[in-house]
């Protein structure tokens, strides 16, 4: 028998039934409906009705504003109920809380569910209660469903799955090639060499051992396209990922660790070392980006605990690139999500998932383009220190122990390493709807608690994230080089009925794999039990040099590792130049007109700089930003927004790692997609050097630096390698030109939507740099908004003025900007070396929108004006909006000061700041526009405020 | 040299804020100690070896079923006579910073006192959202015996979806009339305030912060232990000089804790 609580809240607010209300009335525009009304229902098996009553009062209501049922309704009189809940199977995040609390009640729950009641109230049916839910996405149809018959048990029963063989050693060609397609993805020249090894094994494998390859072999995993042997218009050139590697390993200076970890680990102060790594969650945030972009979180945050023997981390960044929120629906690829329900959820993700780890989000950026419907791009990245004695990574001994701890495991994200590696198409959703992983942010929290207190103890010899491609990938690579065995049986797992090859390679969430010296297994379980974190001891490294599976006494895996992991042979593939001219299809608010004439009226001027401030890229994210928990860890020292009025962006974020000491962890980030779209070298060298502008700007030393480069590209096809081995170049190019080293990378290739009627769609090339690093004194930075009455504002560093391509102001094709690489280092110097002496009272990088979309947000922050004189300018709209990176809008005491501290780089007086809210500016002694800056900041604060509230 | 009060910094699954909150009793002259309650449980620690209980900011067992709720069941079952014993000596002092403040309020200790009788509740912000902003609280004259500083305004840091200060009409009628109200949500010219966002809940008389009538226990949704540093402050590079070498206000409350239970 079931008891079941049904909870209301009578006093105060229902907010999501208001919410839903409101997008009935204003999206569905249906006005039958009068009201919703929620309820929380609670489902308890295994108990008395007197223990549910208990249950009922003490936990699951308050007295002061809810009440209760048991087994009755409790919505009265609403004409029709929708109950949703998760389906049978999958993880209720809530489940555990409430088995705690009640046994702390001193009552034994059997099984317990949680679940949602709406009740619409008015005229409606229960077919157009259930339309209402499905077209407002009240629950997402993969995870959740609305519960029809009410359940009779809440117990999961199931059979343990078997193993298969699969007759592989007499399979065609063609037949392969079937076994491969939606599951495998592996091409027909990788099933042949593993149709060989086993022929010359003599024996047909296992699922589990294809699925191992398969997963190892994935692009996910593998990086064959990095790894690959590339043929530029007709000529051999290194792989990628090897001139990368030389380059960087020639600026170590810093390095601790680069290419070899979880993420890459530089030098910091005391014996400490930072690190850092960016990911990506694209595959699973287009179909579910809930989900998606929480578990992207989540493994990212995993990536540092990961690093070394366990680090912690102390900032996050997530950088979105989607759909303009406003597309036309006719665009809209079959099988995609709308991009405004995109935006949103992955918002709530970054924000549900950061903020209940306790990690400040205090860096980010958006861009959109209609392209971008093809697969969004969804980066979230992540920042650690740890002392530097644990900061190299580990490596197992024979006669380890091989731990699994956190999450257990269930069906949840199956295929995920697989599936990422492939393109989207119309069937994507229904067919690898599995791979979706669902996230619970509290399992990995004192999963970490442990992990550090065990370090410090001394107890870890090696640590891998189980994230994509689950066990297979964790255990495989950490026993490459002494093999393992792994009794599969020993996994926890949330449910019964996973075949083995299911248990391995699942990648349900919140699980780290460890190799602990046998003499320390006591102490590492201790520690776990003191922070609720289940484990299970799977196996050891045992000297085989083989992985070895077993489900109780069956083998189902015996592979060598040479071959699992050298068995691949590199691909050899061919990039070239496509001449076509390219369609750039910009998102529609951008300028219409494509033609080089600046507005002739001030109303003309400051229309165009409406268009550009409300842009996407442009306007102001402070309303998500506000949801992001940014101060916690109490470290903060440089605000996403600070200002007059606390609505002024910066251009980095600024932490404070150790409470005790005044060293700094800086972080910031480019890229231009748009630009990479056009040109992919200098769209790259510009991506980076907005990456270490934002890091200067602040008052970092670009010398303490190191980057990150994270590569979102279409599927590598040979117009798509030409692009990606272009930028490659041009990330090396800048490594030798400041001489600083990227540290740590990942690539995702296969950003290319594929519908049945032909269409093709691809996005625009994403590289994102990120930058991070050291600065002794955090008091020794500065803000974006401008400080005082009167003083000088400079522009620092060489413009490329002619060149308007890509730009927001000009929608078209042509020359984008090219950075003066020669001079960079010098105008870099020159701004770290100004707020090093006090002498900069504010600072503010130019990118998107330009000098004067800086100048904008520097007024905003100031609460205050700007009087602008430009002389001797022929294009004066391009003097405005060029986005040349690697350039300054500063503000300085007096000209002295100024010209003593820029000697050596180029400069342009742009004119003074004063009190009244006006941006006015002048062409020698013409007056073009008087704009004011609380006008023009409604403009920009407007799209993310309807979106965000 | 004076003792340093220990300090019994309580951390369960999903506590988030108890590091920078030892860091400020510490630096105020504190010994804290951050304990899981699971060492509590089994003895390995135990409430009467100190002298303040923090309950420190974070999402406790995930904010399931009510922020706060799950540690507040274990608190009342596993704890109640010895969080009486605690409270009832004369030489404690108890706060609960936002999650920690949510799970005073669901065990009863605040407002009156009452292990296990709930008296008030903190539920959503009237915007519906999570806010991480910088807002305005103005000190009480209160019964909160160790913040006797009136009028003292202080900016301060607010992380939560769920600060909606909310009782009876006669209950916040008590509250007022016995001065238990120590911080309320004020204006740009220091009056409290309804307005969003500086009132950044909708919270009853702009209540930010409340204490039991022994003034010894202190609930509040702001995070003082997030203005450690002069450069948590978001416009720190505005202060004048002399300004930016003055003390972080967040420390205040904490430096009054160490002293109070010096004296007593």
């Amino acid at each position: 028998m079931i008891q079941t609580v049904r909870v209301q809240t009578i006093i105060g607010k229902d907010l999501p039934g208001e919410t839903i209300l409101h997008d009935i009335l204003n999206i569905l525009k249906n006005k039958q409906v009068a009201s919703v009304k929620t309820a929380r229902v609670y489902r308890l098996e295994g108990i008395s009705e007197k223990e549910a009553t208990v249950l009922a009062e003490k936990l699951f209501s308050e007295p002061i504003n809810q009440t209760y049922t048991l087994n009755k309704s409790i919505l009265k009189n609403a004409s029709q109920i929708i109950e949703i809940a998760y389906k049978p199977g999958v993880m209720n995040p809530e489940i555990a809380s409430i088995t705690k609390a009640a046994d702390n009640l001193g009552i034994k729950l059997k099984a317990a569910d949680s679940s949602w009641e709406y009740g619409f109230y008015g005229n409606t049916n229960r077919q157009k209660a259930i339309e209402i839910a499905e077209k407002l996405k009240l629950f997402n149809p993969l995870i959740e469903h609305i519960v029809g018959k009410k359940p009779d048990t809440l117990l999961i029963k199931g059979v343990v799955g078997k193993t298969t063989i699969i007759p592989l050693q007499d399979m065609t060609d063609q037949e392969m090639l079937n076994l491969s397609h939606d599951k495998l993805f592996l091409n027909l020249e990788e099933m042949k060499i593993i149709q060989k090894y086993f022929q010359n094994i003599k024996r047909d494998p296992t699922d589990l051992e294809l699925e191992t390859l398969a997963q190892t072999w994935s692009e996910h995993s593998g990086h064959k396209t990095f790894k690959a042997k590339l043929i530029v218009d007709g000529t051999e050139k290194e792989p990628l990922i090897k001139r990368l590697q030389n380059e960087a390993l020639k600026h170590n200076k810093h390095i601790v660790s680069a290419f070899v970890d979880n993420s890459g680990v530089m030098d910091f102060y005391d014996g400490y070392a930072i690190c850092g790594k960016g990911e990506t969650h694209n595959s699973p945030s287009a179909i579910e980006p809930y989900g998606g972009a929480m578990t992207g979180s989540g493994g990212v945050f995993r990536d540092i605990v990961g690093t070394g023997k366990g680090a912690k981390t102390i900032v996050s960044t997530d950088i979105f690139c989607l759909a303009p929120w406003d597309m036309d629906k006719g665009k809209l690829p079959k099988g995609s999500l709308p991009p405004a329900y995109i935006l949103k959820r992955v918002v709530a993700a970054i924000k549900d998932y950061g903020n209940r780890m306790g990690i400040p989000t205090n860096n980010g950026s958006f861009h959109f383009h209609d392209d971008f419907r093809a697969k969004p791009t969804v980066l979230v990245g992540a920042y650690g220190i740890m002392p530097k004695k644990y900061a190299k990574k580990g490596q197992p001994k024979v006669g380890d122990v091989i731990l699994s701890i956190g999450g257990r495991v269930g069906r949840d994200g199956i295929h995920g390493a697989t599936f990422s590696s492939a393109e989207m198409t119309e069937r994507t959703i229904n067919v690898n709807a599995q791979a979706v992983q669902i996230g619970n942010a509290i399992e990995e929290k004192r999963m970490f608690d442990a992990i550090l207190e065990a370090r410090d103890k001394n107890c870890i010899r090696a640590i891998q994230d189980s994230g994509g491609g689950g066990l297979s990938s964790a255990i495989g690579e950490m026993g490459e080089h002494t093999g393992v065995s792994v009794h599969l049986e020993n996994e926890r797992l949330k449910y019964k009925g996973l075949s083995p090859w299911e248990i391995w390679l699942a990648e349900s969430q919140e699980r780290m794999i460890l190799a602990i010296p046998k003499n320390k297994l006591q102490k590492f379980l201790e520690i776990c039990k003191k922070y609720n974190v289940e484990s299970s001891v799977l196996g050891k490294f045992n000297g085989s040099k083989k992985l070895q599976v077993y489900f109780g006494k069956e083998t189902v895996c015996s592979l060598d590792m040479e071959f699992l992991h050298h068995g691949l042979p590199q691909r050899v593939l061919y990039a070239k130049r496509e001449l076509k001219t390219k369609n750039l299809k910009l998102p529609p608010i951008r300028r219409a007109g494509k033609t080089q004439n600046a507005p002739k009226t001030e109303r003309g001027w400051i229309e165009i700089l409406k268009k550009v401030l409300s842009h996407g890229n442009i306007c102001s994210k402070e309303p998500i930003v506000r949801r992001y928990d940014h101060t916690v860890q109490g470290t903060n020292a440089m605000q996403p927004y600070s200002g007059e009025l606390l609505d002024g962006p910066n251009d980095a974020s600024i932490v404070r790692p150790i409470l005790e000491k005044p060293y700094g962890v800086i972080v910031s980030h480019g890229l231009n997609p748009i630009l990479n779209n056009i040109d992919p070298y200098w769209g790259s060298i510009w991506a980076a050097a907005e990456a270490i502008s934002n890091y200067v700007a602040v008052g970092g030393n670009y010398k303490d630096a190191s980057l990150i480069n994270n590569y979102i590209w279409p599927f590598p096809d040979s117009e798509s390698l030409w692009s990606i081995d272009k930028s490659v170049d041009a990330v090396c190019d800048f490594m030798k030109t400041l001489q600083i080293p990227v540290i740590s990378g990942k690539d995702s290739l296969s950003s290319t939507y594929k519908g049945s009627d032909g269409t093709v769609i691809k996005i625009p090339p994403v590289l994102c740099i990120s930058a991070f690093g050291k600065i002794k004194d955090v008091t020794k930075t500065v803000s974006t908004d401008f400080k005082k009455n009167g003083s000088l504002i400079y522009l620092v560093g060489a413009m490329d003025f002619l060149a308007m391509a890509g730009s927001t102001y000009f929608d078209g094709d042509g020359r984008i900007p090219h950075v003066n690489l020669q001079q960079l280092p010098k105008t870099l110097d020159a701004i770290h070396h100004a707020i090093q002496k006090n002498a900069l009272l504010s600072c503010h990088d130019i990118s998107e929108g330009g000098t004067i979309t800086s100048l904008f947000e520097m007024c905003v922050g100031g609460n205050m004006g700007a009087e602008i004189i430009i002389n001797g300018q022929t294009k004066i709209d391009n003097f405005l909006f060029n986005e040349t990176a690697g350039c300054f809008v500063v503000e300085v005491e007096n000209e002295k000061i100024a010209s003593a501290l820029f000697k050596n780089v180029p400069y342009i007086i742009l004119g003074r700041t004063k009190k009244e809210k006006i941006i006015s500016t002048k062409q020698d002694k013409t007056t073009l526009f008087a704009a004011n800056v609380d006008k023009l900041k409604q403009v920009w604060q407007k799209p993310m405020k309807e979106i965000f509230g | 040299m004076k003792i340093k009060p220990k300090v019994l910094v309580l951390k369960a699954d999903g506590t988030n804020c108890d590091e920078e909150l030892a860091f400020a009793f510490n630096v105020s002259g504190g010994n804290a100690e951050i304990v899981h309650v699971n060492q509590l449980r089994n003895k390995e620690k135990k409430f009467r070896d100190f002298n303040i209980l923090a309950l420190p900011g974070g999402f406790a067992y995930g904010d399931d079923i009510v922020s706060g709720k799950i540690l507040a069941v274990e608190l009342i079952s596993f704890f109640s006579d010895e969080l009486k014993k605690f409270v009832e000596r004369k030489d404690t002092l108890v706060i609960g910073i936002c999650n920690g403040f949510q799970v005073l309020i669901l065990t009863g200790l605040l407002p009156f006192g009452n292990i296990g009788t709930i008296n008030a509740t903190l539920t959503n912000n009237e915007s519906g959202l999570f806010q991480c902003r910088w807002v305005k609280i103005k000190q009480e004259k209160s019964a909160c015996v160790f913040l006797k500083n009136a009028e003292l305004i202080t900016d301060v840091s607010v992380n939560h979806g769920e600060g909606k200060f909310l009782a009876t009409p006669d209950m916040i009628q008590k509250i007022e009339d016995e001065n238990l109200v120590v911080f309320r949500y004020v204006d740009a010219n220091s009056k409290p305030t309804q307005n969003y966002p500086e009132n950044p809940n909708g919270s009853i008389n702009a209540i930010a912060g409340i204490c039991d009538p022994t003034g010894r226990i202190l609930g509040l949704m702001p995070h003082p232990e997030k203005f450690n540093h002069i450069t948590n402050h978001p416009n720190w590079r505005r202060m004048s000089a002399s300004e930016q070498i003055t003390k972080p206000a967040g420390l205040t409350i904490f430096e009054n804790m160490i002293n109070y239970v010096q004296k007593a």
